[in-house]
């Protein structure tokens, strides 16, 4: 009898897996794109990304159904990213090119784009953990009421706090 | 145009470029063991109360309890294990109620709050530990000094209390504050990060 509940258990543990792996497979962008704005090399990247996963997958039986898994995730990503990751001490060598590269760029008098771009993407790198989480929330198309709600904070405030992020980058394109 | 406008379109046309895991591969990652800080705070935390208990058991062998006769402290010190018994219990108690609590699915403000409260838990603990310790060590010692063991030399009615008194506060306090430093030294750590983003989110509440 016990050994036909253990079985029985480990097969509902395998559907579980099976349908969690092949949620987070079709909407694993979420995930990159949140390693992606919180780390500056692959490894990090990676890093991350192994612990988000690990972190949706111990939340996952409370998931219920009634919210949408990619706004479920949002929330459990960002709060890894912001609250429960540590960043692992790296050598130097994996230092990020990418924000060295856009350091340069940006002292150039270039003004396409192109460079323009370049000079936000890393102009938004340096924002504290929080600031980057409206930003990533806004550039993932979010309202106001949703920024609210995964930050826990209350709409007005996301608003003026976005404002001043906005003029933040301004002034940096435009000094 | 606005500049996060310009920002947003280039962020959804580089979607394309990211990377894009198999299922294969994501399945690997499931058996992976968490790095995250809460489960640091919980492991670290569960040996400090385990430590504290277990010194409390391993110290109070028979021999002590003899020595603590022979001062007339016996029952005093009976009370204050029953109290330390009682007090860590509710410890625990609490400790686990607030660990169970932590939730990633909660908002990013709450879970903070929660972390911190769990800690918060801990350090009252360790900070009970530290007074309750040096209260016992303290009226452990007026007591062997106002019940002198045989052949100890002490003569209660010639000694300078005062002078007694200030060596033995100056003994615990210099033994509690290394025990502090070493404490905040490990949580500060942990922590930094943590404290920082909650001071961030709670400067939008004002």
């Amino acid at each position: 009898m016990k050994r036909l509940i253990t079985d029985q258990s480990f097969v509902l543990k395998k559907e579980l897996e099976n349908t969690f792996v092949q949620l987070l497979e079709k909407n694993q962008n979420i995930v990159h794109k949140v390693c992606r704005i919180y780390t500056n090399d692959q490894d990090s990247h990676n890093d991350l990304f192994q612990e988000i996963t690990i972190q949706l997958w111990k939340a996952y039986p409370k998931f219920r159904g009634d919210a949408k898994f990619s706004t479920w995730m949002y929330r459990v990503a960002l709060n890894t990213a912001i609250t429960l990751y540590r960043k692992q001490k790296r050598a130097p060598k994996t230092q990020d090119y990418e924000s060295v590269h856009y350091k340069i760029s940006a002292s150039g008098y270039d003004d396409t784009i192109e460079q323009q771009l370049k000079v936000m993407y890393a102009a938004v790198k340096e924002l504290n953990d929080i600031d980057k989480a409206l930003v990533f929330l806004y550039l993932e198309d979010k309202n106001y009421r949703e920024i609210s709600e995964t930050l826990g904070i209350s709409e007005v405030n996301a608003r003026v706090k976005m404002n001043r992020i906005k003029n933040k980058l301004k002034n940096i394109l435009n000094p | 145009m606005d500049e996060l406008e310009l920002l947003k379109k280039d962020w959804k046309a580089r979607e394309k470029d990211l990377p894009r895991l198999k299922a294969s591969e994501i399945y690997p990652m499931l058996l992976k063991k968490s790095s995250s800080i809460v489960k640091w705070i919980f492991i670290i935390s569960i040996i400090e109360l385990a430590l504290s208990t277990f010194l409390n058991i391993y110290l109070a062998d028979d021999e002590f309890w003899a020595q603590v006769k022979n001062i007339h402290f016996k029952n005093v010190m009976i009370g204050i294990y029953i109290f330390s018994y009682l007090a860590t219990g509710v410890f625990i108690f609490l400790f686990y109620k607030n660990y169970k609590n932590i939730s990633t699915t909660d908002s990013a403000s709450q879970l903070m709050k929660n972390i911190l409260k769990t800690r918060r838990v801990v350090k009252y603990y360790i900070l009970y530990v530290l007074v309750s310790s040096g209260i016992t060590m303290i009226l452990y010692f007026v007591f062997s000094i106002m019940y002198p063991p045989a052949g100890s030399g002490i003569d209660p009615e010639k000694l300078n209390w005062g002078w007694a008194l200030l060596i033995a506060i100056g003994v615990t306090l210099l033994f509690l504050t290394l025990l502090w430093l070493f404490y905040l030294l490990v949580y500060g750590i942990l922590l930094r990060k943590l404290k920082r983003n909650y001071k961030e989110l709670k400067k939008l509440e004002l």
